[in-house]
């Protein structure tokens, strides 16, 4: 659990989802959405948004990138519409960034399960 | 740390994904049965065609049902592109073959969405799925009752005639 100060001076907790040395996730329960952390900056996703972004991530082809000799560069654009970040990623940072979205699914999934035995369980 | 997932969805992604193929494969059947209509009109088969004129509806609705199910339980429904669908057919028995094979199809497939959801333990979807596994019985049925039509009437003569004729008449009414 970290504790950030947002430039409103608003006091907002944000939970720690999952992070690896590249970046990480961060949820806030006040605002009901989380916080990407990566490739220098910092973005806020809605459910919707993080859906539309965990699909974006996971259908790039990375096999077929590292597979192929064409010589343009490997940039991939993540758009994502109706949202207000585009990623323009690096095949490396692509696969920083799959690691991560699969990290914080698992721990988010994880939690749903936590729930469901502490506060949600019928006796 | 609050379970924003769950609050936003009943369903969960993998669930969500096979529903939305079944929408696809609601959708598909609805326009092969729209061919088979097709079809058997051009061919003066009009009991026939009106047989898959009403079938055709019924995959609609049961496309629509699936549709709203995801859409009601928070997720996020698909409308599905449907492409490829057969227009000729190389004899009237065929056509009947076709119709029992995409039948038997959607049933196996929905068993398969039932299997998912027994092991996620989402018995909210099974007792939704429970009134479509119901529906396959009158639909395997009635598609296999029309090819049965083909056996015991035979197509010499008059036959093709007469199973077009019948054909209008399959119904399945079973209490069971």
């Amino acid at each position: 659990m970290i504790t950030t100060t947002l430039a409103d001076t608003k006091q907002t907790t944000w939970a720690e989802v999952f992070s690896t040395t590249q970046g990480a996730i961060f949820q806030s329960d006040e605002d009901r959405c989380w916080y990407v952390n990566f490739a220098g900056k910092l973005a806020k996703f809605d459910y919707r948004c993080l859906l539309k972004l965990k699909k974006a991530v996971y259908n790039v082809n990375i096999e077929e990138k590292l597979l192929s000799s064409a010589k343009d560069p490997d940039l991939e654009i993540i758009f994502i519409c109706a949202c207000d970040h585009t990623y323009i990623l690096s095949i490396l940072q692509i696969i920083a960034l799959k690691e991560i979205l699969e990290g914080t699914f698992v721990m988010l999934q994880l939690n749903s399960i936590i729930h469901d035995k502490l506060y949600r369980a019928a006796f | 740390m609050k379970d924003l997932m769950r609050v936003r969805s009943l369903i969960s992604n993998e669930v969500e994904a096979l529903l939305n193929q079944q929408v696809k494969k609601e959708a598909l059947s609805s326009s092969i049965y729209l061919a088979m209509a097709s079809w058997c009109n051009r061919n003066g088969f009009d009991y026939s065609s009106e047989y898959f004129f009403k079938q055709a509806e019924e995959e609609r609705h049961h496309q629509l049902k699936f549709y709203k199910y995801i859409l009601d339980m928070g997720g996020n429904a698909i409308s599905p592109e449907v492409t490829g669908i057969k227009q000729e057919y190389n004899s009237f028995r065929e056509v009947f073959e076709d119709a029992l094979d995409q039948e038997i199809s959607v049933t196996q497939s929905i068993k398969k969405i039932y299997a998912l959801c027994l092991q996620e333990q989402d018995y909210v979807t099974n007792e939704f799925l429970n009134w479509f596994l119901k529906e396959q019985r009158e639909e395997e049925y009635k598609a296999r009752r029309a090819l049965e039509l083909f056996e015991v009437i035979g197509e010499e003569g008059t036959g093709q005639w007469e199973i077009d004729k019948h054909v209008g008449k399959i119904k399945y009414d079973s209490e069971a």
